[in-house]
């Protein structure tokens, strides 16, 4: 998404190395997906339900 | 000691000749002092991540790495918005966006790192069109964190 448009910032962020975030974003299992600090994904999910979650972003 | 076996080496490779446009990896990593400061090091896999980096690099001539170290002040992170290091920002000719990476690629995640060359180089995406549409129509900023660990 981030190849396709300028507006996105696309992040993997390494939680063992940075745990100070991975609390902030209470990372329990991996991996997550956090999109603008308020929608989490949990675990690999296909596109379309990925774009329902941006959708509420 | 190498990162990479020459094993490694040959499957990259081959794999590399799929790579199109050329690719730059900007490398924020903590400034490398010859004096050792005890209780200085902040970043344990900035070394790893930097060798790590120069071997792969070194195995295509699409690929070239540049190397910015953030310094105490953190003034070049500033300008160059990096949170944290070790840091990878991998751009190319039609990127539109930024694709980034925390941390040191290892396990499972070293061959994610080689797939976002892959699709960087190419600037290809095999988005949906439903989601295409909605990127196009974003007014404001998505800034997307994956949060992986190393297998």
């Amino acid at each position: 998404m981030a190849i396709a448009s300028s507006h996105v910032v696309a992040d993997v962020v390494e939680a063992t190395e940075f745990p100070e975030l991975a609390n902030r974003y209470a990372v329990r299992g991996v991996p997550k997906t956090v999109i603008n600090d308020s929608i989490d994904i949990l675990g690999n999910v296909p596109e379309q339900m990925f774009l329902e979650h941006l959708k509420r972003a | 000691m190498a990162f990479l076996t020459a094993d490694n080496q040959n499957e990259l490779k081959k794999i590399f000749e799929e790579l199109s446009g050329d690719v730059r990896l900007e490398f924020y990593t903590q400034h490398e002092s010859p004096i050792i400061v005890p209780g200085g090091m902040d970043c344990p896999t900035c070394k790893d991540a930097r060798q790590l980096l120069e071997e792969v690099v070194a195995l295509s001539d699409k690929l070239h790495l540049e190397i910015h170290e953030v310094s105490a002040d953190g003034e070049v992170a500033r300008e160059h918005d990096i949170p944290r290091v070790p840091a990878l920002v991998m751009t190319a000719d039609g990127v539109n966006g930024k694709v980034r990476y925390f941390g040191l690629p290892s396990g499972y995640e070293f061959s994610v790192l080689i797939g976002s060359l892959l699709d960087v180089s190419k600037a290809q995406t095999d988005l949906s069109e439903e989601t295409m549409e909605v990127l196009n129509a974003l007014d404001k900023d998505l800034h997307i964190q994956v949060f992986v660990t190393p297998t």
